[in-house]
Protein backbone atom coordinates (compact mmCIF):
# COMPACT_ATOMS: atom_id res chain seq x y z
CA UNK A 1 0.00 0.00 0.00
CA UNK A 2 2.19 3.04 -1.05
CA UNK A 3 -0.23 5.66 -0.57
CA UNK A 4 0.90 9.00 -0.39
CA UNK A 5 0.47 11.72 1.56
CA UNK A 6 -1.66 13.78 -1.22
CA UNK A 7 -4.89 14.22 -2.23
CA UNK A 8 -4.58 11.16 -4.54
CA UNK A 9 -4.38 8.95 -1.39
CA UNK A 10 -7.96 9.94 -0.55
CA UNK A 11 -9.05 9.42 -3.96
CA UNK A 12 -7.93 5.77 -4.07
CA UNK A 13 -9.38 5.14 -0.23
CA UNK A 14 -12.65 6.12 -1.44
CA UNK A 15 -12.91 4.00 -4.16
CA UNK A 16 -15.48 0.89 -3.41
CA UNK A 17 -12.93 -1.57 -4.81
CA UNK A 18 -10.30 -1.18 -3.37
CA UNK A 19 -7.21 -2.89 -3.85
CA UNK A 20 -3.88 -2.18 -2.76
CA UNK A 21 -0.37 -3.47 -3.57
CA UNK A 22 1.15 -3.30 -0.01
CA UNK A 23 4.84 -3.68 -0.12
CA UNK A 24 5.36 -4.18 3.24
CA UNK A 25 8.28 -6.68 2.98
CA UNK A 26 9.91 -5.02 0.05
CA UNK A 27 9.18 -1.55 1.99
CA UNK A 28 11.19 -3.01 5.20
CA UNK A 29 13.75 -5.25 2.93
CA UNK A 30 14.32 -2.32 0.67
CA UNK A 31 15.21 0.05 3.93
CA UNK A 32 17.23 -2.67 5.37
CA UNK A 33 19.51 -3.07 2.19
CA UNK A 34 22.02 -1.34 1.40
CA UNK A 35 21.54 0.57 -1.39
CA UNK A 36 19.99 -1.55 -3.40
CA UNK A 37 18.06 -0.31 -6.14
CA UNK A 38 14.68 -2.06 -7.40
CA UNK A 39 13.79 -0.07 -10.72
CA UNK A 40 11.53 -2.95 -11.83
CA UNK A 41 9.46 -2.52 -8.83
CA UNK A 42 9.30 1.19 -8.63
CA UNK A 43 6.51 1.02 -11.50
CA UNK A 44 5.09 -1.69 -9.90
CA UNK A 45 4.85 0.65 -6.70
CA UNK A 46 2.70 3.32 -8.73
CA UNK A 47 -0.16 0.51 -7.39
CA UNK A 48 -3.43 1.44 -8.39
CA UNK A 49 -2.14 3.61 -11.54
CA UNK A 50 -0.25 0.80 -12.97
CA UNK A 51 -0.72 -1.91 -15.22
CA UNK A 52 -0.60 -4.23 -12.45
CA UNK A 53 -3.59 -2.80 -10.93
CA UNK A 54 -5.60 -4.27 -13.24
CA UNK A 55 -4.16 -7.34 -13.17
CA UNK A 56 -4.98 -7.99 -9.76
CA UNK A 57 -8.95 -6.78 -10.12
CA UNK A 58 -9.39 -10.55 -11.38
CA UNK A 59 -12.75 -10.24 -11.32
CA UNK A 60 -13.09 -7.53 -13.95
CA UNK A 61 -14.63 -4.75 -11.60
CA UNK A 62 -11.17 -2.71 -11.03
CA UNK A 63 -12.14 0.86 -11.45
CA UNK A 64 -9.34 2.63 -12.75
CA UNK A 65 -8.88 5.74 -10.57
CA UNK A 66 -7.76 8.88 -12.11
CA UNK A 67 -4.25 9.34 -13.32
CA UNK A 68 -2.12 12.06 -12.25
CA UNK A 69 1.24 13.00 -14.32
CA UNK A 70 2.84 12.71 -10.93
CA UNK A 71 1.82 8.99 -10.12
CA UNK A 72 2.49 7.91 -13.66
CA UNK A 73 6.19 8.61 -13.90
CA UNK A 74 8.54 6.26 -12.10
CA UNK A 75 9.80 8.02 -8.26
CA UNK A 76 13.00 8.67 -8.86
CA UNK A 77 16.01 7.16 -11.01
CA UNK A 78 17.28 4.77 -8.04
CA UNK A 79 13.68 3.68 -6.86
CA UNK A 80 14.80 4.11 -3.31
CA UNK A 81 12.09 3.62 -0.82
CA UNK A 82 11.19 7.07 1.29
CA UNK A 83 10.61 6.22 4.97
CA UNK A 84 10.19 7.93 7.98
CA UNK A 85 11.85 5.92 11.75
CA UNK A 86 9.91 6.39 14.75
CA UNK A 87 12.23 4.59 17.64
CA UNK A 88 9.77 3.29 21.09
CA UNK A 89 11.37 2.45 24.00
CA UNK A 90 12.14 -0.79 23.60
CA UNK A 91 15.74 -2.56 23.32
CA UNK A 92 16.96 -1.67 20.05
CA UNK A 93 17.80 -3.83 17.04
CA UNK A 94 21.10 -3.74 14.91
CA UNK A 95 19.09 -3.40 12.10
CA UNK A 96 18.39 0.54 13.40
CA UNK A 97 22.00 1.60 12.34
CA UNK A 98 20.74 0.93 8.26
CA UNK A 99 17.26 1.77 8.84
CA UNK A 100 18.28 5.32 10.43
CA UNK A 101 20.94 6.24 7.61
CA UNK A 102 18.38 6.02 5.21
CA UNK A 103 15.29 7.73 6.89
CA UNK A 104 13.67 10.92 5.75
CA UNK A 105 12.91 11.80 9.05
CA UNK A 106 13.62 10.04 12.43
CA UNK A 107 11.90 10.37 15.61
CA UNK A 108 12.00 9.21 19.00
CA UNK A 109 8.69 8.49 21.64
CA UNK A 110 10.03 9.64 24.81
CA UNK A 111 11.98 6.27 26.31
CA UNK A 112 12.71 5.93 23.01
CA UNK A 113 15.29 8.95 23.10
CA UNK A 114 17.09 7.23 26.22
CA UNK A 115 17.44 3.62 23.67
CA UNK A 116 18.95 5.63 21.26
CA UNK A 117 21.20 7.71 23.69
CA UNK A 118 22.57 4.67 25.21
CA UNK A 119 23.37 2.57 21.85
CA UNK A 120 24.76 5.35 19.92
CA UNK A 121 27.53 6.25 22.73
CA UNK A 122 30.50 7.49 21.03
CA UNK A 123 29.02 8.71 17.89
CA UNK A 124 25.67 10.50 19.21
CA UNK A 125 25.78 13.37 16.73
CA UNK A 126 25.52 10.67 13.68
CA UNK A 127 22.09 10.27 15.16
CA UNK A 128 20.11 13.20 15.93
CA UNK A 129 16.68 12.66 15.70
CA UNK A 130 14.70 15.38 14.00
CA UNK A 131 12.45 15.65 17.56
CA UNK A 132 11.41 13.52 20.71
CA UNK A 133 8.03 13.83 21.83
CA UNK A 134 6.46 12.23 24.54
CA UNK A 135 4.76 13.28 27.97
CA UNK A 136 8.71 12.82 29.05
CA UNK A 137 7.87 10.28 31.85
CA UNK A 138 10.26 8.36 30.91
CA UNK A 139 13.35 10.28 29.12
CA UNK A 140 16.62 10.97 31.55
CA UNK A 141 17.19 14.92 32.46
CA UNK A 142 20.41 14.09 30.87
CA UNK A 143 19.30 12.31 27.46
CA UNK A 144 16.89 15.44 26.42
CA UNK A 145 18.82 17.59 27.33
CA UNK A 146 22.06 16.44 24.98
CA UNK A 147 19.51 16.13 22.14
CA UNK A 148 17.97 19.72 22.97
CA UNK A 149 21.63 21.03 23.12
CA UNK A 150 22.22 19.21 19.53
CA UNK A 151 19.08 21.16 18.23
CA UNK A 152 16.83 18.18 17.81
CA UNK A 153 12.81 19.51 18.89
CA UNK A 154 11.93 18.38 22.19
CA UNK A 155 7.74 18.37 21.88
CA UNK A 156 5.54 17.92 24.59
CA UNK A 157 2.51 15.67 24.27
CA UNK A 158 0.79 15.63 27.64
CA UNK A 159 -2.53 14.37 26.64
CA UNK A 160 -2.62 10.95 29.01
CA UNK A 161 -5.68 9.34 26.46
CA UNK A 162 -3.41 8.22 23.92
CA UNK A 163 0.57 6.51 23.91
CA UNK A 164 3.55 8.31 23.18
CA UNK A 165 3.47 6.45 20.41
CA UNK A 166 -0.07 7.79 19.07
CA UNK A 167 1.09 11.06 19.68
CA UNK A 168 4.36 10.91 18.01
CA UNK A 169 2.75 9.65 14.76
CA UNK A 170 0.96 12.79 15.30
CA UNK A 171 3.46 14.93 15.10
CA UNK A 172 5.26 13.44 12.28
CA UNK A 173 2.48 13.26 10.09
CA UNK A 174 2.23 16.93 10.78
CA UNK A 175 5.89 17.41 10.22
CA UNK A 176 5.56 15.42 6.68
CA UNK A 177 2.91 17.40 5.83
CA UNK A 178 4.38 20.64 6.36
CA UNK A 179 7.45 19.49 4.48
CA UNK A 180 5.56 18.25 2.17
CA UNK A 181 7.78 15.01 1.75
CA UNK A 182 6.88 11.90 -0.14
CA UNK A 183 6.68 9.18 2.17
CA UNK A 184 5.75 5.43 1.48
CA UNK A 185 5.87 4.01 5.10
CA UNK A 186 6.34 4.86 8.44
CA UNK A 187 8.83 2.11 10.28
CA UNK A 188 8.54 1.99 14.10
CA UNK A 189 11.38 0.11 16.26
CA UNK A 190 9.91 -1.37 19.25
CA UNK A 191 6.85 -1.86 20.69
CA UNK A 192 6.51 -6.11 20.66
CA UNK A 193 8.00 -6.86 23.67
CA UNK A 194 8.29 -6.03 27.34
CA UNK A 195 4.93 -4.71 29.12
CA UNK A 196 2.06 -7.01 27.88
CA UNK A 197 -0.19 -4.23 28.12
CA UNK A 198 2.44 -1.91 26.21
CA UNK A 199 2.40 -4.68 23.33
CA UNK A 200 -1.28 -4.17 23.01
CA UNK A 201 -0.94 -0.62 23.04
CA UNK A 202 1.30 -0.59 19.97
CA UNK A 203 -1.57 -2.57 18.28
CA UNK A 204 -4.22 0.02 19.00
CA UNK A 205 -1.62 2.65 17.65
CA UNK A 206 -2.39 0.85 14.34
CA UNK A 207 -5.86 0.89 14.61
CA UNK A 208 -5.38 5.09 15.57
CA UNK A 209 -2.26 5.24 12.41
CA UNK A 210 -5.55 5.40 10.23
CA UNK A 211 -7.38 8.21 11.27
CA UNK A 212 -3.99 9.89 12.33
CA UNK A 213 -1.77 9.60 8.58
CA UNK A 214 -2.85 8.01 5.05
CA UNK A 215 0.83 6.50 5.68
CA UNK A 216 1.61 2.75 6.21
CA UNK A 217 2.50 2.23 9.83
CA UNK A 218 4.69 -0.80 10.37
CA UNK A 219 6.52 -2.07 13.54
CA UNK A 220 9.86 -4.25 14.23
CA UNK A 221 11.35 -5.81 16.99
CA UNK A 222 13.71 -8.40 16.72
CA UNK A 223 12.76 -10.96 14.55
CA UNK A 224 8.67 -9.80 14.02
CA UNK A 225 7.26 -7.35 12.42
CA UNK A 226 3.43 -6.18 12.00
CA UNK A 227 1.11 -4.22 10.35
CA UNK A 228 -2.30 -4.18 10.23
CA UNK A 229 -4.32 -4.70 6.72
CA UNK A 230 -7.55 -2.57 5.92
CA UNK A 231 -10.87 -4.25 4.70
CA UNK A 232 -10.03 -5.04 0.46
CA UNK A 233 -7.32 -6.66 -1.21
CA UNK A 234 -3.25 -7.07 -0.42
CA UNK A 235 -0.51 -8.08 -2.00
CA UNK A 236 2.29 -8.67 0.22
CA UNK A 237 6.09 -9.12 -1.66
CA UNK A 238 8.01 -11.48 0.66
CA UNK A 239 10.85 -12.69 -1.78
CA UNK A 240 13.46 -9.87 -0.34
CA UNK A 241 15.48 -12.69 0.90
CA UNK A 242 15.14 -11.28 4.71
CA UNK A 243 11.90 -13.22 5.45
CA UNK A 244 11.89 -15.59 8.25
CA UNK A 245 9.95 -18.49 7.86
CA UNK A 246 6.71 -18.04 9.85
CA UNK A 247 3.63 -15.17 9.15
CA UNK A 248 0.51 -15.13 10.56
CA UNK A 249 -2.93 -13.33 10.17
CA UNK A 250 -4.27 -11.99 13.87
CA UNK A 251 -8.04 -10.44 13.49
CA UNK A 252 -6.98 -8.49 16.34
CA UNK A 253 -9.84 -6.50 17.24
CA UNK A 254 -13.00 -8.26 15.49
CA UNK A 255 -13.38 -11.29 13.75
CA UNK A 256 -12.84 -10.93 10.04
CA UNK A 257 -15.97 -13.23 8.52
CA UNK A 258 -14.23 -13.23 4.86
CA UNK A 259 -10.24 -13.77 4.95
CA UNK A 260 -8.77 -15.20 1.43
CA UNK A 261 -5.29 -15.72 0.89
CA UNK A 262 -2.58 -16.69 -1.78
CA UNK A 263 0.76 -17.44 -1.29
CA UNK A 264 0.60 -19.07 2.08
CA UNK A 265 1.27 -23.05 2.77
CA UNK A 266 -2.05 -23.09 5.13
CA UNK A 267 -4.64 -20.67 2.59
CA UNK A 268 -7.45 -19.63 3.69
CA UNK A 269 -10.76 -18.91 1.03
CA UNK A 270 -13.45 -16.95 1.99
CA UNK A 271 -12.55 -18.66 5.85
CA UNK A 272 -13.30 -16.51 9.20
CA UNK A 273 -10.81 -15.92 11.16
CA UNK A 274 -11.39 -14.79 14.83
CA UNK A 275 -10.28 -15.44 18.52
CA UNK A 276 -12.39 -18.40 19.95
CA UNK A 277 -12.21 -20.16 16.28
CA UNK A 278 -9.27 -19.83 14.33
CA UNK A 279 -6.36 -17.54 14.57
CA UNK A 280 -3.70 -17.87 11.79
CA UNK A 281 -0.02 -18.48 13.38
CA UNK A 282 3.05 -20.58 12.48
CA UNK A 283 1.85 -19.52 9.06
CA UNK A 284 4.46 -20.07 6.43
CA UNK A 285 5.01 -19.30 2.46
CA UNK A 286 4.52 -21.35 -0.54
CA UNK A 287 7.50 -20.65 -2.06
CA UNK A 288 5.67 -18.03 -4.89
CA UNK A 289 7.52 -14.84 -2.93
CA UNK A 290 3.97 -13.13 -3.11
CA UNK A 291 1.12 -13.10 -0.86
CA UNK A 292 -2.36 -11.87 -1.10
CA UNK A 293 -4.79 -11.41 1.19
CA UNK A 294 -8.50 -10.30 1.40
CA UNK A 295 -10.26 -9.17 4.42
CA UNK A 296 -13.66 -7.80 5.18
CA UNK A 297 -12.44 -6.38 8.19
CA UNK A 298 -8.89 -4.59 9.60
CA UNK A 299 -6.59 -7.85 9.69
CA UNK A 300 -3.24 -7.57 11.35
CA UNK A 301 -0.28 -9.35 9.12
CA UNK A 302 2.95 -10.56 11.30
CA UNK A 303 6.24 -12.38 9.79
CA UNK A 304 9.33 -12.86 10.85
CA UNK A 305 12.52 -11.12 9.90
CA UNK A 306 15.74 -13.08 9.12
CA UNK A 307 18.08 -12.68 12.12
CA UNK B 1 -22.86 -14.76 38.87
CA UNK B 2 -19.86 -13.17 39.83
CA UNK B 3 -16.29 -14.55 39.65
CA UNK B 4 -13.66 -13.69 42.03
CA UNK B 5 -9.87 -14.67 41.52
CA UNK B 6 -6.56 -13.27 42.91
CA UNK B 7 -4.79 -13.30 39.80
CA UNK B 8 -1.21 -13.32 41.77
CA UNK B 9 -2.10 -15.52 44.56
CA UNK B 10 0.17 -18.22 43.22
CA UNK B 11 2.74 -16.10 43.79
CA UNK B 12 2.28 -15.82 47.50
CA UNK B 13 4.67 -17.85 49.46
CA UNK B 14 1.90 -19.14 51.45
CA UNK B 15 -1.23 -20.13 50.97
CA UNK B 16 -3.14 -23.15 50.11
CA UNK B 17 -4.48 -22.59 46.41
CA UNK B 18 -4.56 -25.61 44.24
CA UNK B 19 -3.15 -25.22 40.67
CA UNK B 20 -1.14 -27.16 37.80
CA UNK B 21 2.00 -25.10 36.37
CA UNK B 22 2.03 -25.53 32.63
CA UNK B 23 5.86 -24.46 31.14
CA UNK B 24 5.96 -23.05 27.86
CA UNK B 25 8.75 -22.34 25.49
CA UNK B 26 10.48 -19.28 26.90
CA UNK B 27 13.04 -18.16 29.38
CA UNK B 28 11.91 -19.14 32.78
CA UNK B 29 11.14 -16.79 35.45
CA UNK B 30 12.98 -16.94 38.85
CA UNK B 31 9.76 -17.02 40.12
CA UNK B 32 9.17 -20.84 38.79
CA UNK B 33 10.99 -22.44 41.67
CA UNK B 34 8.54 -20.80 44.01
CA UNK B 35 5.23 -22.18 41.32
CA UNK B 36 6.70 -25.73 40.95
CA UNK B 37 6.65 -26.81 44.18
CA UNK B 38 3.18 -26.00 45.43
CA UNK B 39 1.33 -27.01 42.16
CA UNK B 40 -0.58 -30.03 41.93
CA UNK B 41 0.09 -31.39 38.80
CA UNK B 42 3.40 -29.83 36.35
CA UNK B 43 3.66 -30.07 32.85
CA UNK B 44 5.69 -28.80 29.48
CA UNK B 45 4.86 -28.21 26.66
CA UNK B 46 7.18 -28.85 23.71
CA UNK B 47 10.63 -26.69 23.99
CA UNK B 48 9.13 -25.60 27.56
CA UNK B 49 11.15 -28.78 28.86
CA UNK B 50 14.45 -27.75 27.75
CA UNK B 51 13.93 -24.48 29.06
CA UNK B 52 13.18 -26.66 32.63
CA UNK B 53 16.20 -28.78 31.85
CA UNK B 54 18.20 -25.93 31.19
CA UNK B 55 17.15 -23.91 33.92
CA UNK B 56 17.24 -26.73 36.51
CA UNK B 57 21.06 -28.20 35.80
CA UNK B 58 22.17 -29.80 39.20
CA UNK B 59 19.13 -30.51 40.50
CA UNK B 60 17.17 -31.36 37.42
CA UNK B 61 15.45 -34.54 39.80
CA UNK B 62 13.88 -32.13 41.99
CA UNK B 63 11.68 -30.02 38.79
CA UNK B 64 10.15 -33.45 37.04
CA UNK B 65 7.25 -32.79 35.21
CA UNK B 66 4.34 -35.40 35.00
CA UNK B 67 4.24 -35.10 31.33
CA UNK B 68 5.66 -33.25 28.48
CA UNK B 69 3.20 -33.20 25.32
CA UNK B 70 3.09 -31.43 22.50
CA UNK B 71 4.67 -32.41 18.55
CA UNK B 72 8.02 -32.94 19.69
CA UNK B 73 9.85 -30.27 16.90
CA UNK B 74 11.34 -28.09 19.64
CA UNK B 75 12.32 -30.66 22.46
CA UNK B 76 15.90 -31.43 22.30
CA UNK B 77 16.55 -35.01 22.00
CA UNK B 78 18.88 -35.22 25.19
CA UNK B 79 15.98 -33.50 27.13
CA UNK B 80 13.51 -36.19 25.91
CA UNK B 81 15.50 -38.76 26.65
CA UNK B 82 16.68 -37.26 30.02
CA UNK B 83 13.03 -36.99 30.92
CA UNK B 84 11.68 -40.39 30.29
CA UNK B 85 14.02 -42.27 31.66
CA UNK B 86 12.98 -40.45 35.03
CA UNK B 87 9.70 -41.96 34.15
CA UNK B 88 7.63 -38.42 32.56
CA UNK B 89 5.24 -39.58 30.20
CA UNK B 90 6.01 -38.09 26.86
CA UNK B 91 2.69 -37.54 24.97
CA UNK B 92 2.55 -36.63 21.74
CA UNK B 93 0.15 -34.32 20.04
CA UNK B 94 0.67 -33.78 16.67
CA UNK B 95 -2.43 -31.70 15.40
CA UNK B 96 -1.39 -28.88 13.53
CA UNK B 97 -4.23 -27.10 13.80
CA UNK B 98 -3.80 -26.41 17.70
CA UNK B 99 -0.86 -25.11 19.42
CA UNK B 100 1.22 -27.02 21.77
CA UNK B 101 -0.36 -25.04 24.23
CA UNK B 102 -4.00 -25.86 23.40
CA UNK B 103 -3.29 -29.38 23.13
CA UNK B 104 -1.36 -29.82 26.39
CA UNK B 105 -4.47 -27.35 28.19
CA UNK B 106 -6.49 -30.91 26.60
CA UNK B 107 -4.03 -33.22 28.87
CA UNK B 108 -3.76 -31.46 31.68
CA UNK B 109 -7.49 -31.47 31.90
CA UNK B 110 -8.19 -35.13 31.17
CA UNK B 111 -5.67 -36.11 34.26
CA UNK B 112 -6.77 -33.38 36.62
CA UNK B 113 -10.23 -35.00 35.63
CA UNK B 114 -8.73 -38.59 36.04
CA UNK B 115 -7.54 -38.37 38.86
CA UNK B 116 -10.17 -36.61 40.39
CA UNK B 117 -8.56 -33.32 41.91
CA UNK B 118 -9.53 -30.02 43.22
CA UNK B 119 -8.26 -27.25 41.19
CA UNK B 120 -8.54 -23.61 41.53
CA UNK B 121 -6.77 -22.33 38.30
CA UNK B 122 -4.31 -23.00 35.66
CA UNK B 123 -0.89 -21.43 36.03
CA UNK B 124 1.33 -20.80 32.74
CA UNK B 125 5.06 -19.74 32.31
CA UNK B 126 5.90 -17.78 29.57
CA UNK B 127 3.93 -17.27 26.18
CA UNK B 128 4.33 -13.55 26.18
CA UNK B 129 7.16 -12.70 24.75
CA UNK B 130 9.49 -13.12 21.87
CA UNK B 131 7.43 -14.58 18.64
CA UNK B 132 4.66 -12.11 17.80
CA UNK B 133 2.55 -14.79 16.30
CA UNK B 134 3.43 -17.01 19.34
CA UNK B 135 2.10 -14.31 21.37
CA UNK B 136 -0.58 -14.09 19.75
CA UNK B 137 -1.53 -17.75 19.65
CA UNK B 138 -0.79 -17.79 23.91
CA UNK B 139 -3.57 -15.36 23.63
CA UNK B 140 -5.77 -17.11 21.18
CA UNK B 141 -5.39 -20.05 23.67
CA UNK B 142 -7.07 -18.32 26.47
CA UNK B 143 -10.12 -18.24 24.52
CA UNK B 144 -9.71 -22.22 23.24
CA UNK B 145 -9.72 -22.83 27.31
CA UNK B 146 -13.07 -22.21 27.75
CA UNK B 147 -13.77 -25.46 25.45
CA UNK B 148 -11.32 -27.39 27.20
CA UNK B 149 -11.38 -26.84 30.59
CA UNK B 150 -13.94 -24.69 33.20
CA UNK B 151 -10.54 -23.71 35.31
CA UNK B 152 -9.26 -20.25 34.91
CA UNK B 153 -6.09 -20.24 33.10
CA UNK B 154 -3.81 -17.20 33.45
CA UNK B 155 -0.39 -16.64 31.81
CA UNK B 156 2.24 -15.28 33.38
CA UNK B 157 6.09 -14.14 31.83
CA UNK B 158 8.21 -11.23 33.45
CA UNK B 159 6.50 -8.68 34.58
CA UNK B 160 3.02 -9.15 33.26
CA UNK B 161 0.14 -11.84 33.54
CA UNK B 162 -2.90 -11.92 31.07
CA UNK B 163 -6.00 -13.78 31.68
CA UNK B 164 -9.67 -13.99 29.83
CA UNK B 165 -12.49 -12.75 31.48
CA UNK B 166 -15.66 -14.14 30.19
CA UNK B 167 -19.03 -12.16 30.10
CA UNK B 168 -20.05 -11.30 33.27
CA UNK B 169 -19.30 -9.89 36.20
CA UNK B 170 -15.80 -10.21 37.60
CA UNK B 171 -13.90 -9.29 40.96
CA UNK B 172 -10.47 -9.10 41.50
CA UNK B 173 -8.57 -9.16 44.36
CA UNK B 174 -5.53 -6.88 44.09
CA UNK B 175 -4.22 -6.50 47.44
CA UNK B 176 -1.39 -9.93 47.45
CA UNK B 177 1.46 -7.20 47.52
CA UNK B 178 3.00 -8.10 44.15
CA UNK B 179 1.04 -6.58 41.80
CA UNK B 180 2.88 -3.46 39.92
CA UNK B 181 1.91 -0.66 39.17
CA UNK B 182 0.34 -0.98 35.92
CA UNK B 183 -2.96 -2.95 34.36
CA UNK B 184 -4.79 -2.91 31.57
CA UNK B 185 -8.03 -4.12 29.77
CA UNK B 186 -7.92 -5.54 26.35
CA UNK B 187 -10.36 -6.08 24.29
CA UNK B 188 -8.80 -8.67 22.36
CA UNK B 189 -11.11 -10.19 19.44
CA UNK B 190 -14.03 -8.37 19.31
CA UNK B 191 -15.28 -4.97 20.75
CA UNK B 192 -16.55 -5.15 24.29
CA UNK B 193 -19.72 -2.79 24.25
CA UNK B 194 -20.43 -2.44 27.89
CA UNK B 195 -17.77 -2.34 29.84
CA UNK B 196 -18.12 -1.17 33.78
CA UNK B 197 -14.95 -1.26 35.95
CA UNK B 198 -14.51 -0.55 39.61
CA UNK B 199 -11.17 -0.05 41.60
CA UNK B 200 -9.31 1.64 39.28
CA UNK B 201 -7.61 4.97 38.32
CA UNK B 202 -9.48 5.23 35.09
CA UNK B 203 -13.17 3.69 35.50
CA UNK B 204 -15.48 2.76 32.76
CA UNK B 205 -18.81 3.07 33.03
CA UNK B 206 -21.10 1.10 30.61
CA UNK B 207 -17.81 2.10 28.17
CA UNK B 208 -17.38 0.09 24.92
CA UNK B 209 -13.95 -1.17 24.67
CA UNK B 210 -12.43 -1.82 21.16
CA UNK B 211 -9.15 -1.96 18.79
CA UNK B 212 -9.70 1.42 16.91
CA UNK B 213 -11.83 3.21 19.78
CA UNK B 214 -10.53 2.64 23.36
CA UNK B 215 -7.76 0.14 24.54
CA UNK B 216 -7.19 0.38 28.50
CA UNK B 217 -3.37 0.58 28.97
CA UNK B 218 -1.18 1.80 31.26
CA UNK B 219 -4.26 1.79 33.66
CA UNK B 220 -3.54 1.50 37.50
CA UNK B 221 -5.50 1.06 40.95
CA UNK B 222 -7.22 3.60 43.13
CA UNK B 223 -5.68 1.73 46.17
CA UNK B 224 -8.79 -0.24 47.41
CA UNK B 225 -7.05 -3.65 46.59
CA UNK B 226 -10.01 -4.44 45.05
CA UNK B 227 -10.97 -4.21 41.11
CA UNK B 228 -14.58 -5.15 39.84
CA UNK B 229 -15.31 -5.82 35.63
CA UNK B 230 -18.40 -6.24 34.02
CA UNK B 231 -18.18 -7.09 30.62
CA UNK B 232 -20.54 -7.98 27.96
CA UNK B 233 -18.09 -9.92 25.41
CA UNK B 234 -14.60 -11.50 26.40
CA UNK B 235 -11.99 -9.14 27.92
CA UNK B 236 -8.45 -9.76 28.79
CA UNK B 237 -7.36 -8.09 31.85
CA UNK B 238 -3.62 -7.86 32.19
CA UNK B 239 -1.64 -6.59 35.07
CA UNK B 240 2.24 -6.37 36.37
CA UNK B 241 4.09 -8.45 38.77
CA UNK B 242 5.94 -6.66 40.95
CA UNK B 243 9.86 -7.71 40.15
Amino acid sequence: MLLRSTGYTREIKEKEDREKELWVTGDVGLALMPGRQRETETAARLGANSSLYAKFSDEGSAKTPALTREQVQPRGSKGNLKYCLVILNQPLDKCFRRLWHKALLRACADGGANRLYDATEGERESFLPEFISGDFDSIRPEVSEYYAIKGCELISTPDQDHTDFTKCLEVLQKKIAEKDLQVDVIVTLGGLAGRFDQIMASVSTLFQATRITPLPVTIIQEESLICLLQPGKHKLCVDTGLEGEWCGLIPVGQPCKRVTTTGLKWNLTNHMLSFGTLVSTSNTYDGSGVVTVETDHPLLWTMAIKT
Amino acid sequence: MEHAITPLEPLLPAGNLKYCLVILNQPLDKCFRRLWHKALLRACADGGANRLYDATEGERESFLPEFISGDFDSIRPEVSEYYAIKGCELISTPDQDHTDFTKCLEVLQKKIAEKDLQVDVIVTLGGLAGRFDQIMASVSTLFQATRITPLPVTIIQEESLICLLQPGKHKLCVDTGLEGEWCGLIPVGQPCKRVTTTGLKWNLTNHMLSFGTLVSTSNTYDGSGVVTVETDHPLLWTMAIKT
